[in-house]
């Protein structure tokens, strides 16, 4: 009887548990690629993803004396996977929000993200004094959230009239949405 | 990732593959280290029972950590050895006495604990039909064990011991040769 791709992995997972030294090589290749597969479509970012994968690997063989037969092999190993790749999330969104790592940052590529920033604020701008006074009000409130003299479907509308004017306007000076 | 970096994950992988191992067998001998003080504090022998615990965790903690028979012998071992240890401490203060001569009680129950060890791993070698390495790991972790709390009249009680054990292990021990050689 031939063994399916899983039964090998949780017979190899087991002997691995036991002490069998031998099988750890085949175990680490069997493992590795779907453990990598995994991480990239739960992560989106190769690089992240590799990260994760390797970090998942060394959890996954730390815990493998503890890795009980009676279970399946492959949801346990991605468990601890997708543990890593949320634990990963995690961090790099906590960089994103700490001012002090931010700094860690290499400084020219804050600067470019600056300067791409100014020069989009720049453009909007001046394709939003193009508008008339009634179009340029209505963005501004629905930008900082403000009340206005229209409320509901009569907002939604001048909204969407205002926003299509700024798009035209938009394309007309920089030739792109 | 190219090929150096795989082989470089897979290095550091493994280590902590033994790293886990080692971890999982230190803690799993935890329970010698408290058997092991008691055994210091009631016995006569404090040096002696804690170089023979030591030894004993340092050599269930390897047989741990390699894995597969001497693994599967730390349990049985560790049970086998708690007998001649029990009995030695609850006996290193009593005297047998005859008339006017007087004889400590630890070299004989040294021995009988020593032979109900040795039967319990004979027992479960032939019921799990285990290996040599399996006799041989159970074998010396439950003499080590036992030996912590034999060492009550110094040697001669941990002579005792062994003398007992290899009168309760030899009979499984052929039994399970001949059996095996039958087969």
């Amino acid at each position: 009887m031939q063994l399916t791709h899983e039964d090998e992995i949780e017979a190899l997972l087991a002997r691995l548990a036991d002490g069998d030294r031998s099988v750890f090589s085949l175990v680490f290749k069997r493992l590795w690629v779907p453990m990598n597969r995994f991480c990239l479509s739960m992560l989106k970012h190769e690089a992240d993803a590799a990260d994760a994968a390797q970090q998942a690997m060394t959890k996954i063989f730390e815990r493998a004396s503890d890795y009980d037969p009676k279970r399946p092999a492959m949801p346990w190993a991605l468990a601890i996977a997708a543990w890593e790749c949320r634990t990963l999330q995690r961090k790099r969104f906590r960089r994103r929000e700490s001012p002090e790592d931010a700094a860690d940052e290499p400084a020219d590529e804050r600067a470019e993200a600056n300067l791409i920033c100014r020069d989009l604020t720049e453009a909007a701008l001046t394709a939003m004094s193009e508008l008339p006074e009634a179009d340029r009000e209505t963005l501004l409130a629905t930008f900082l959230d403000e009340a206005t003299s229209a409320s509901g479907a009569t907002l939604r509308k001048r909204r969407e009239r205002a926003l299509d004017r700024l798009r035209t306007s938009f394309r007309r000076l920089y030739g792109l949405d | 990732m190219d090929s150096t970096e795989v082989a470089n994950l897979k290095r550091r992988v493994r280590l902590h593959y033994e790293l886990g191992r080692a971890k999982r067998a230190l803690l799993g001998l935890a329970p010698v280290v408290v058997l092991a003080g008691p055994a210091a504090i009631f016995g006569r022998h404090p040096s002696a029972t804690g170089a023979f615990g030591a030894a004993a965790f340092v050599v269930g903690a390897a047989m741990l950590w390699y894995g597969r028979d001497p693994q599967r012998a730390v349990l049985p071992g560790v049970l086998a050895g708690f007998v001649p240890l029990v009995l030695a401490l609850c006996s290193s203060r009593m005297h047998g006495c005859v008339g006017t001569n007087c004889m400590m009680t630890c070299v004989p129950v040294c021995s009988v604990g020593g032979l109900v060890a040795g039967l319990a791993v004979a027992s479960i070698g032939n019921q799990r039909r285990a290996g040599v390495v399996f006799w041989l790991s159970a074998s010396t972790l439950a003499l080590l064990t036992g030996a912590m709390g034999c060492a009550c009249v110094g040697y001669s009680g941990v002579a005792g011991l062994a003398v007992g054990f290899a009168a309760g292990v030899v009979p499984g021990l052929l039994r399970r040769a001949f059996t095996h050689g039958a087969a």
